[in-house]
């Protein structure tokens, strides 16, 4: 039974192969994250351990503060055993840009650069800065804001004053996120200290005396400062840091596996099918086999072990695809500036491949199982039967009452779902349901494959003629199959359409929400969060004939019922207006409030109450929605606020132009007025969405390119139903050349059958996709405004059906290739 | 020898020979054959089991390449066309019916017998398909699927699409040979009757003497080699002829 098997893999090495694709990619996509992240991962552990190898012992704050008293320092430096210590200053410095401006939409981090022994930051251009004169940047900050080693840089200390240095070098940020995504300016510890104003230290870093090893200084060290600091030895903060790096890398890991569990699903609906026809086409080979003695035990045997063949094979060069990702993403992060850890070798642990082959033969040999119960099915006497036809579907009550059962729990629990508050647990509800509802679909898929078929395959045999014809009867022939090959692609299809559903919506009720915020040409706020725009820039701007309104708000914490909250203003004005969920926005004079929604219902007050706020009462007209309100809390008249917190600067301006004054002109007006105050930054409405849709694009984008594996899978799996169709149509295929069907016709044929198929599974899909990113985007948030992307959806389906298409060339080619006598005189 | 063609023969075969294979591998199937095929006539081939019988009908009908000689079907040199006039040439001239596996089981009966007119883009001639749905017998069952039908059934069902297209020829081999004797009866007198009525050209293969005996004339082959023919066969000369061949 066995040499039976194999031989029969032997001889047919391309199905093989075709059949093993699918698996492999799967594998190699799930190892590839494997190796990607361990690789990442035994990166950071290696620039951990080399950086912690420079220093003996670290004191650390033991909360989250990271904050370690200066006083301490001394305290250490006086320990004996210790050659060397010195405090890490870690803090904020914004580095004014070349317009004048501060960089970035965050300010660059202000660091210490120790000198000597324990410096960790690697000076990669220039040198470490000596003296209160002296500066070095990241290299990436300097690369993007244009300076170069020996340039005058402007950075803002801890008073927003400006302060000027030279810069006399670049550095490496190395693996450290934060300072990766900020950007950073080094100093010498003391000017550090001063530009940032931190007075205490993140770390202090110890170096033992020659002959002390790092154990005994740890225990000295520690009991010269007593218990409330954490003191590690060098190599434990290494450990340390690797360790919550690794948790980091964790949800990489799962994100991506998650990816790869689809892929995986996908490959298993591709085995299952393929196992399926294979089953099929030798019903008389097994019925042979059968009748010469062969048990049924013998039979499942055989096509287990055949999968587990194809099992094995598909895992080891799933193993090696996987290396190759790995390194692949690896070289593209590193090409791509990311701040992970270049030039380390790629890690192939035994986990990968434990984790790659168990997965990789698990999955196949299980999607073999059910064709292989259908094997020893065959009855002897099959052998004796001289054709056998395709199986046709029952019309399967069973199917149809099981079917509609999943549909029906599917659509109550979305119902469910969609109707319950909105947040996580709705989500959740509605993301199951779905998966019910799709389990439903995939029973039912082959009793809906057949008018789906003629619906699709309208168009194609109206336009095609015979050929056109013939193909739409043979997508309907065989529904079970049809229905497994096209599932694959829907699954793809429809996280796709989910997806792009998803993001769709929530751009466009970002955007209305923005415009309701947002209703200005311009909004002026600073870099900072907890900083404010000076009065001035206020008044500098009404004074301005080309500005139609200049919108003022600011905020304050006051104690609001006895409680701590934040109350704020706004100057009134046409061109701002508040929506009021409750009560009317137009009442709100002199001694009322407005309060926003989420602060009222936590806080229980209702319109009508009255709300304490510094020490006054205030009766409440109105409750704002959250997205307008100026704070979350109370809102009150400028008139009341200013007379209760007299000196708050505004926090944000937002401006309208005049009618008929060009863009360019406000802009320069605005901007010209904000000039002299380095930390305001002026954004124009446009900016913000451009930013916001820029982000939303590269989502879509990064989950775009990890569902294509499935759909590529998916493919594949199209390509293997129809060549092995192709395969079992030999005579049929011949038949009809001998009756005068041209070879393009041939190929025409079975690439429009190819295309039936992908455009069923393409509109399954989307229609999938559409319900149920609508009710996912339902449980997200309150009164969302459903948009579906008809461009994006359409060009789904076009692209899934010519990707059928592709697929089918070839064993199109080969069908239109056979030649006809040769293929007559097969059985 | 001359090139011109007589007008009365539908097929005609100069010279003709095939090798399968290379070298010490090498099969001569046919070994120079020289035939006509009247027009309107219904001629048997006979031989022994690999004499080349089904070769020559392939070639014959443009199916298989040919490794010398020419093939004349009416005016036209088949064996200097290209795969795609070759194509268009089966779709108008020839008609073909097989041992087995002839109809498309996707199809119903008349949408097989139609099919080839339909690849060809051209119109039914009403006329002829009922005279020939009438001569088939079939018409209750028209609208059932090939799996639905006996085998007869199936065949005649094969043969009324050879006839719908109007062809110069219909190559058949061994259009009975998986009929029992009743069925493949019914299969043949039908063939004869388009010749009579339909004034069909009709060139079948087949091992049988009594179905040979329906044709007009029968040829015999033997390795590759036209040895013999007769006129007007019965089933008793067809065999004696065979036997004498095998002797
Ligand atoms: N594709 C092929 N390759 C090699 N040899 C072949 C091929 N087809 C036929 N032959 C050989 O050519 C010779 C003629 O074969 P052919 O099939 O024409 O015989 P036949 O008269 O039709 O026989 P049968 O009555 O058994 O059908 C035989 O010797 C056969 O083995
Ligand atoms: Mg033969």
């Amino acid at each position: 039974m066995f040499k039976t098997t194999l031989a029969g893999l032997l001889a047919h090495k391309l199905r093989l192969l075709l059949t093993s694709l699918a698996i492999t990619l799967g594998v190699g996509f799930i190892a590839g994250t494997f190796v990607l992240t361990d690789t990442i991962n035994a990166g950071f552990a290696q620039k951990f351990t080399a950086d912690a190898a420079k220093i003996s012992v670290a004191v650390l704050s033991k909360g989250e503060d990271h904050k370690v008293a200066a006083a301490e320092l001394e305290k250490v430096r006086a320990v004996k055993g210790v050659a060397e210590a010195q405090g890490i200053v870690s803090g904020t410095a914004a580095l004014i840009g070349k317009n004048g401006k501060v960089a970035g939409d965050f300010p660059t981090a202000g660091i210490s650069i120790p000198e000597g022994a324990l410096n960790r930051t690697l000076i990669t251009k220039g040198a470490a800065p000596k003296s209160a004169a002296e500066a070095v940047l990241d290299e990436n900050t300097a690369k993007t804001r244009g300076f170069t080693v020996g340039d005058t840089i402007t950075v803002l200390d801890s008073a927003s004053a400006k302060q000027r240095f030279t810069l006399v070098g670049l550095f490496d940020v190395g693996v450290n996120q934060e300072l990766a995504y900020t950007g950073a300016v080094g100093f010498t510890t003391d000017t550090a200290r001063r530009m940032t104003g931190e007075k205490s230290f993140k770390e202090i870093d110890v170096l033992a005396a020659d002959g002390v090893s790092p154990t005994d200084l740890r225990a000295s060290v520690a009991a010269a400062l007593g218990s409330a600091y954490e003191v590690k030895t060098g190599e434990k903060l290494a450990h340390d840091l690797a360790a919550a790096n690794n948790m980091d890398t964790q949800f990489l890991t799962m994100g991506l596996l998650m990816f790869g569990m689809i892929a995986m699903f996908v490959a298993a609906l591709v085995i299952y099918n393929t196992f399926n026809i294979l089953v099929a086409q030798r019903a008389r080979e097994m019925a042979l086999l059968r009748c010469i003695g062969a048990t049924k035990k013998q039979i499942f045997g055989s096509i287990v072990l055949e999968s587990g063949v194809v099992g094995v094979i598909s895992s080891v060069l799933g193993l090696l695809i996987g290396l190759g990702l790995g390194a692949g993403a690896m070289a593209v992060l590193g090409a791509l500036d990311a701040p992970v850890p270049v030039g380390v070798g790629v890690s192939l642990t035994t986990r990968t491949i434990l984790v790659g082959l168990v997965t990789g033969i698990v999955v196949t040999v299980a999607a073999a199982l059910l064709p292989a119960r259908a094997a020893t099915r065959v009855a002897p006497i099959a052998a004796l039967r001289s054709q056998v036809e395709e199986s046709t579907v029952r019309t399967g009550v069973v199917r149809a009452v099981f079917g509609a059962l999943f549909l029906l729990a599917g659509t109550g629990a979305t119902v469910a779902g969609v109707s319950m508050e909105p947040g996580q647990s709705a989500l959740v509800v509605v993301m199951a349901s779905g998966a019910i509802f799709f389990l439903g679909v995939l029973v039912l898929g082959p009793l809906i494959i057949r008018p789906l078929g003629a619906f699709v395959g309208w168009v194609p045999a109206k336009i095609f003629g015979v050929p056109g014809r013939l193909a739409v009867t043979n997508s309907r022939r065989n529904p079970k199959r049809a229905a497994t090959t096209t599932v694959a692609l829907t699954i793809g299809v429809t996280l796709m359409t989910l997806i792009s559903v998803i993001t769709a919506t929530t751009r466009e009720t970002a955007g209305e929400r923005l415009d309701k915020q947002f209703p200005v040409d311009y909004m002026i706020a600073t870099q900072q969060r907890d900083s404010t725009i000076p009065r001035t820039l206020a008044s500098d701007l009404r004074a301005r004939p080309e500005l139609a309104s200049v919108v003022a708000i600011r905020e304050a914490e006051a104690k609001v019922n006895g409680r701590r909250a934040e109350v704020g203003t706004f100057t009134a004005d046409p061109a701002f207006t508040l929506t009021a969920t409750k009560g009317s926005v137009k009442d709100l004079g002199p001694g009322t409030a407005g309060v926003s929604d989420g602060f009222a219902k936590n806080e229980n007050v209702k319109v009508g109450d009255t709300v304490k706020v510094a020490g006054r009462d205030f009766r409440v007209v109105a409750l704002l929605s959250d997205d307008t309100a100026p704070v979350y809390g109370v809102t009150i008249p400028e008139r009341d606020f200013d007379s209760a917190f007299p000196k708050v600067a505004d926090k944000q301006l937002l401006v309208n132009a005049k009618d008929g004054v060009t863009a360019d002109r406000s802009r320069q007006i605005v901007e010209a007025a904000a000039q002299p105050y380095p930390t305001v930054l002026v954004a124009s409405s446009r900016e913000v969405r451009g930013a916001f849709d820029d982000a939303l694009d590269q989502i879509l984008m990064i989950i775009t390119g990890l569902l294509g594996l499935a759909i590529l899978i998916s493919l594949l799996g199209i390509a293997n139903t129809l060549s092995l169709s192709v395969h079992e149509r030999t005579r049929e295929s011949a038949l009809l050349r001998a009756l005068g069907l041209t070879r393009p016709q041939l190929r025409r044929m079975l690439s429009i059958e190819a295309l039936v198929l992908g455009l069923i599974g393409a509109l399954v899909g989307v229609a999938l996709g559409v319900s149920f990113g609508w009710a996912a985007t339902q449980t997200m948030m309150d009164d969302i405004t459903f948009r579906a992307p008809v461009g994006q959806i359409l060009s789904f389906v076009a692209l899934s059906g010519l990707a059928g298409v592709v697929a089918a060339v070839l064993p199109a080619r080969r069908a239109a290739r056979a030649s006809i006598v040769g293929s007559l005189a097969s059985s | 020898m001359t090139m011109t063609t007589d007008v009365r023969q539908a097929v005609t075969a100069r010279g003709l020979t095939k090798v399968y294979g290379q070298g010490d591998a090498a099969v001569h199937a046919l070994r120079g054959i020289e035939v006509g095929f009247a027009t309107g006539a219904f001629t048997a081939i006979m031989g022994p089991s690999g004499s080349g019988k089904s070769t020559l009908m392939h070639c014959l009908a443009g199916l298989d390449t040919v490794s010398g000689g020419e093939i004349h079907i009416g005016d036209v040199e088949i064996t200097k066309l290209t795969d795609k006039q070759l194509t268009l040439l089966r779709r108008e001239r020839i008609g073909f019916v097989f041992q087995a596996f002839n109809l498309l089981p996707t199809l119903t009966a008349e949408q097989n017998i139609r099919l080839p007119l339909e690849i060809a883009g051209r119109q039914a001639d009403q006329v002829l398909f009922d005279r020939v749905i009438d001569t088939v017998g079939l018409g209750d069952r028209l609208g059932h699927r090939p799996t639905q039908l006996s085998g007869g059934q199936q065949q005649r069902v094969a043969v009324a699409r050879a006839l719908i297209s109007k062809p110069q020829v219909i190559f058949a081999d061994e259009p009975t040979g998986n009929l029992d004797s009743r069925s493949g009866a019914e299969v043949l007198s039908f063939l004869r009757r388009s010749v009579r009525e339909l004034g069909q050209t009709i060139v079948m293969v087949t091992h049988d003497p009594v179905a040979a005996s329906y044709a007009d004339r029968v040829i015999f082959l033997r390795d590759g080699l036209l040895v013999n023919e007769l006129h007007q066969p019965t089933a008793q000369t067809v065999l004696d002829t065979l036997l004498k061949l095998e002797a």
